[in-house]
């Protein structure tokens, strides 16, 4: 007679599937189906349904996203300088597909705006990469701002270049602190701005090698700047002199606008 | 002498908390030195397609998928100090996923057609497929069918449904949906039971 009665039986269905039963359960278990067609039965709809589960379709992760996540692992520690040309080619291949291009024309201040490039995508994704892991670390900030003046100075001899950012926040745009970071192949200074209740990332980075919108571009002596939406986010390029700008948010691309203006008009 | 594994009394009904990343946060506190990002990331890549397939069905969106995964590398990556080498790595980083995906849904109010989803447990499930001809119709449903009655479940049906066909065990899912073991058993009931019932009205 089997040791199990119907009860036992059906809390075994689940470790039965598994192939998780002991050999004694196992035993046991079979001993009770075979003489119990409820059981059995119920146990074969079990299977039936495992046999069912098993045909559903199975999602392969897209390579473009399998490469943006290798890239992003090693991008959080980035290695000497020995690679970044390889690496810089490698996330246009990855990345240059699977980009949205959505354009934001205007003018505001000294600021001229130009067509995005499709190098320009692998800022974006850099950028908007740089703002999720501010939006979801817990500390974002080394330093949490006293004004402009508190700030600026604490990336004194941690960075290899001096940020340059005269715009000390208004009402509107409330400057709240900053962190080094970093941007593609090197360090940034990142600053964070409240408006309202978005948070806006400002990246200045060293602009060299990479594909920035150029200075007077489009009018000599004018800046030139570059808006894209990209994942719900909309992220401002712009270069000054030697350093590269990324203004990144989800709050509208006009907003974005203006603060990128009064950063690049401040004296 | 019980057939069903047991569950350590740890982690036995321990908290109706939805934060089950926070709690399994907690029941893995680190012991030593931070890994770094790019020996734990190279940890977690071979979750990619994995993870990828939990997004894509929870949120019906291959868009949605791939930002959820992205986000899930982030935070994890993030939190990587919180995890305790040796333990689960799949189930930590499942459960991310999983409130990456809640966050989601709250945050941009996604396309959700969860509410009026739910697909009751049918009356009298027992009598249903119990002849040998409705279990050959259930074996001859094709993919399609398959993943639009998964679909259609609830969004705490399915979640079951995926993760135990990721053959998580009750105790790893109870912890990761932050709730008891029972409640897992009874969700994966009924899941399985509205799976069925859908399965059988496309069989006929």
């Amino acid at each position: 007679m089997s040791a199990f009665d119907c009860e036992t039986a059906r809390r075994a269905f689940w470790g039965a599937r598994r192939k998780q039963l002991s050999p004694a359960e196992q035993r046991d278990f079979h001993a009770h189906l075979r003489g119990c067609a409820a059981c059995r039965a119920d146990y074969e709809q079990e299977r039936a349904l495992d046999e069912a589960l098993a045909r559903l379709r199975t999602y392969t992760a897209p390579e473009s996203l399998r490469q943006r996540l290798s890239l992003l692992v090693s991008a959080r520690q980035p290695t000497p300088a020995a690679t970044p040309r390889r690496r810089d080619k490698l996330r246009i291949a990855a990345w240059s597909s699977a980009l949205l291009l959505t354009l934001s024309l205007g003018t505001g201040g000294a600021l001229f705006w130009q067509h995005r490039t499709r190098a320009d995508d692998v800022l974006v994704t850099e950028a908007i990469n740089d703002h999720l892991r501010v939006l979801f670390a817990q500390n974002p900030l080394d330093v949490a701002s006293g004004g402009i003046h508190q700030v600026k100075p604490w990336f004194e001899g941690r960075l290899d270049f001096a940020p340059v950012l005269d715009f000390e926040g208004n009402d509107e745009f409330v400057l709240q602190g900053g962190a080094v970071a970093y941007f593609v192949d090197r360090k940034a200074a990142m600053f964070l701005f409240k408006h309202r209740l978005h948070v806006i990332t400002l990246l200045v980075f060293r602009a060299e090698r990479l594909p920035l919108p150029a200075p007077g571009a489009i009018k000599p002596a004018q800046l030139t700047a570059s808006t894209t939406a990209q994942r719900g986010f909309n992220v401002v390029l712009f270069r000054r002199q030697d350093l590269g700008y990324a203004l990144v948010s989800d709050v509208d691309a006009s907003e974005l606008e203006k603060l990128a203006g009064k950063i690049a008009n401040a004296r | 002498m019980s057939p069903v594994k047991s569950v350590p009394a740890s982690r036995r009904d321990s908290s109706r908390s939805s934060t089950g990343e926070q709690r399994w946060f907690e029941a893995t506190m680190p012991h030593g030195a931070t890994p770094s990002t790019e020996g734990f990331g190279a940890e977690l890549l071979p979750y990619v397609d994995a993870l990828y397939n939990f997004a894509r069905h929870l949120s019906r969106d291959p868009h949605n998928a791939e930002d959820l995964v992205q986000e899930t590398f982030l935070r994890a990556l993030a939190a990587r100090a919180q995890f305790r080498p040796g333990s689960n790595l799949k189930a930590w980083v499942f459960c991310i996923l999983r409130n990456a995906h809640l966050d989601l849904v709250r945050r941009r109010t996604i396309q959700s057609t969860d509410a009026d989803a739910e697909l009751a447990a049918p009356d009298g499930e027992a009598e249903l497929l119990r002849g040998d001809i409705e279990i050959d119709r259930l074996r001859g449903i094709v993919s399609e069918q398959i993943e639009t009655a998964l679909d259609g479940l609830s969004a705490d049906g399915r979640e079951a449904i995926l993760l135990d066909l990721e053959e998580f065990n009750e105790a790893e899912m109870a912890e990761m949906l932050g709730c008891a073991t029972g409640t897992v058993k009874s969700r994966l009931a009924r899941a399985r039971a509205a799976l069925r019932k859908q399965l059988r009205e496309y069989a006929k």
